[in-house]
């Protein structure tokens, strides 16, 4: 208040010259910005905001992605929600991949992390070694797992040639498996990212904590629980919400493996999307689809930050 | 200093508005002479897209090269994109794209057609002698509300192959009709040897090929074409029959050992088992020429040999399902539509379609050419696009779904029927569906004109 009161004062002892030049500098200060983000802003609404918004339009209508649209209101989304089976399938199929994905690669990518923050020599190595699988392109990842699940050529062929028969299953052509073998392959390239990103935070917890926790006599566990786990609770929660958001435009995996077969028994919404507007010229229908991924996108993120405001540290 | 940093601000965002600027024109050779651009600009510029294969390359090389050669008022300028077709969707939408159009089939023309976006061809019919050239019944396919929309590209039909050296070894003979193939499927399969090779992992439209054969060689070519035109449903029980007949054949595991592999297989795996003779035969369409001869013959370790038979029908009939391997149009925004045209007439001219057949490994397109003129090609492969005009000449033909079938209906056929396969679906649950999906099809006009019988 006082400094306000100050700054008040010596304006008004300036000459005009110098309140024109303070004007100015004040003008570039609010402008700069602007002109610093423009840039980006205008990226962002020519390749994000303006398909956006005609992806919403194209939702609410008939369309074969070529030519004219009609426009149907919600019908797509009554189709969607109320008589496609496949649809409910593929979504079903997501939240089996959600539970999956918030789960598995948290708890080894936690694990591993824990174990490692311990290693002393060749830590850098083993990291390494762990991480490569995500800089690997997902259709080499995947070529790769389709390799090694073919029972024919690959590891149980390979147990089964040395007497241990039983794993030489065609895992992708199976419905009860394939979903499965999908989320095993991509979750293979995945959880060392996790790993590498808990390791970091793990690192900055200071060494204090764990001094203290082990004069007060506790274990292991108990140092991973009450002084671990909430050091790096920001990034896991945080990780936690991209997940939930990335689960749901789950693809290159499932359309390299199987795309979304057999029977459908691998669908997920964003492989069921591309069906839809690129092979049955169901454009206006796929939109439909990608919104509802948005919305439930929307819902996660925004569940996120309520809890926020309500005191969680998320 | 302050407008400095402004200055370099503006600079930059005029640098990222001036790269979101149109491109310049591709040009097939950085290096030109002035003689050169003078020579280009005198001549129309037609402008494909190909796709990024081996294939492509060929095509090149045996159609836009040699009509470059002998054009002095026509330049095609090839350009090379990968996942062509469905690359061509959205630059057409833009009013952009490429001169000549390449699709799927006749029933995705439909698409493109309805939205105006494809130039009539009835203009040059007459003047380029279509007419003459190509097959009636494959030019009258590429007309939609009595316009002429397209050219067909390949010509194609499923063949029912075998592995001879094996088929020798065991005394087997291939069969004549459906009752035949399915007896020595089991024949075969007693022998501990796998009936049929085929896969689904790595194409699952490839599906479609069981269902177009069941459904004609069964139920008969007219029955489906009463279902095509609206007459009868796809629930009739003569198709049920058919597709019952087939799974009771995959689920004896009569394709690669099981469901399971079958729908995990990818196409090595498939040629692998068909040429190796873990399996004996293989429902494939013309299309197997181009692999053939990596996996069968003298250039292989095993050196066996392959032949064929028409896919038997119940009635003993020679029938042969008629299929159109992609089709030709000329862009509606194409700046020079008759020259695109002239390089059409080149492209499905007897010379350059046989040196498709000959040198690229192409299905020929559906045009009057004699064997003769082939030039020297596999006799088999000759037998079979022989026979196959004549018995399409005799009416002794069915159709192909993925050219006679709506693009809605043709997914469904080729994903839902995994369902059946599975056990997730009967044979009448899926064709309900299908008929459903059809008769929505038919309803919106979607579906093609179709030849008379």
């Amino acid at each position: 208040m006082q400094m306000s009161t100050e700054s008040v004062g010596q304006n008004r002892i300036l000459p005009s010259h110098s309140k024109s030049l303070l004007r100015g500098n004040r003008f570039r200060k609010q402008l700069m910005p602007w002109l610093f983000i423009a840039p980006i802003t205008l990226l962002h609404l020519m390749v994000v905001v303006g398909p956006s918004l005609s992806g919403a339009y194209y939702s609410l209508t008939e369309w074969s992605g070529i030519g004219d649209a009609e426009f149907v209101g919600l019908q797509n989304f009554q189709e969607l929600f109320f008589e496609d089976r496949n649809f409910r399938i593929a979504f079903q199929h997501n939240i089996y991949w959600l539970a999956f994905f918030v789960t598995v690669p948290f708890i080894v990518a936690l694990a591993v992390a824990t174990l490692l923050a311990q290693v002393r020599r060749g830590a850098m190595a083993m990291r390494t070694a762990f991480f490569v699988p995500y800089v690997l392109p997902s259709v080499v990842a995947a070529f790769i797992w389709k390799m090694l699940y073919n029972p024919q050529l690959g590891i149980g062929a390979v147990l089964a040639n040395i007497g241990i028969p039983g794993l030489d299953h065609a895992y992708l052509g199976d419905k009860d498996t394939a979903l499965g073998a999908i989320m095993f392959a991509d979750n293979w390239h995945w959880w060392g990212f996790l790993m590498i990103l808990f390791l970091t935070a793990m690192q900055n917890i200071p060494m204090d904590l764990y001094d203290a926790a082990k004069i007060d006599g506790a274990n292991r566990w108990q140092e991973f629980r009450h002084v671990t786990l909430p050091g790096i609770r920001p990034t896991l929660l945080f990780m936690l919400m991209m997940t939930a958001i990335w689960s749901f435009l789950g693809f290159d995996y499932v359309w390299i493996l199987t795309q979304g077969g057999p029977a459908g028994s691998s669908e997920l919404l964003a492989t069921y999307l591309y069906k839809q507007a690129f092979q049955r010229f169901e454009a206006g229908y796929g939109a439909a689809i990608g919104i509802t991924i948005s919305i439930i996108a929307g819902i996660i993120a925004t569940t996120f930050a309520v809890l926020r405001k309500r005191g969680w540290e998320v | 200093m302050s407008r400095r940093v402004l200055l370099w601000s503006i600079l930059v965002l005029c640098l990222i508005l001036s790269a979101c600027a149109a491109p310049a024109p591709p040009s097939s050779d950085a290096a030109m002479t002035a003689d050169d651009d003078a020579v280009m600009e005198e001549k129309k510029i037609v402008n494909m897209w190909v796709g990024t294969n081996d294939t492509a390359d060929c095509v090149i090389e045996v159609a836009v090269n040699s009509f470059n050669e002998q054009s002095d008022t026509i330049e095609v300028i090839a350009n090379k994109k990968a996942d062509m077709i469905n690359a061509v969707r959205p630059a057409l939408a833009a009013g952009t794209g490429p001169d000549l159009v390449q699709t799927h089939g006749p029933s995705f023309v439909a698409e493109f057609a309805l939205a105006d976006q494809l130039m009539p061809l009835d203009d040059f019919v007459d003047q380029f002698g279509w007419n003459e050239l190509f097959v009636p019944w494959a030019l009258d396919l590429g007309r939609i509300d009595g316009n002429l929309y397209s050219l067909p590209q390949e010509l194609e039909t499923i063949i029912l192959y075998y592995n001879k050296t094996l088929f020798e070894e065991n005394g087997w003979e291939p069969p004549s009709d459906m009752e035949e193939l399915v007896a020595l499927a089991d024949t075969i399969n007693a022998a501990g040897i796998i009936p049929f090779a085929g896969q689904a992992g790595e194409c699952q439209a490839c599906n479609e090929w069981y269902f177009t054969e069941f459904v004609n060689k069964v139920a008969g070519p007219e029955k489906v074409y009463q279902a095509l035109q609206g007459e009868i449903p796809w629930t009739d029980p003569d198709f049920v029959t058919s597709l019952n007949i087939l799974n009771d054949m995959m689920q004896k595991g009569y394709w690669m050992g099981s469901v399971e592999n079958f729908l995990a297989a990818d196409f090595t795996q498939f040629s692998t088992t068909f040429a190796e003779g873990e399996a004996a035969m293989n429902m494939e369409g013309t299309w197997f020429y181009g692999r053939e001869d990596e996996y069968f013959g003298a250039g292989t370790d095993h050196g066996n040999e392959w032949d064929w038979v028409p896919m038997p029908s119940s009635t003993g009939t020679e029938l042969y399902s008629i299929g159109l391997g992609g089709t030709m149009s000329i862009n509606r925004n194409a700046e020079h539509p008759e020259a695109a045209a002239e390089f059409l007439t080149h492209y499905f001219s007897p010379e350059v379609q046989a040196n498709f057949f000959s040198q690229c490994r192409l299905a020929l397109g559906p045009i009057r050419i004699s064997v003769d003129e082939l030039g020297d090609i596999d006799a088999r492969m000759a037998e079979i696009f022989s026979r196959f005009a004549q018995a399409s000449d005799e009416g002794r033909y069915g159709y192909t779904t993925w050219t006679f079938w709506p693009p809605k209906s043709g997914s469904y056929i080729y994903e839902e029927i995994e369902k059946l396969w599975v056990g997730d679906l009967t044979a009448e649950e899926y064709l309900e569906g299908l008929d459903k999906t059809f008769q929505e099809e038919l309803q919106a006009g979607e579906t093609l004109a179709m030849p008379d019988r």
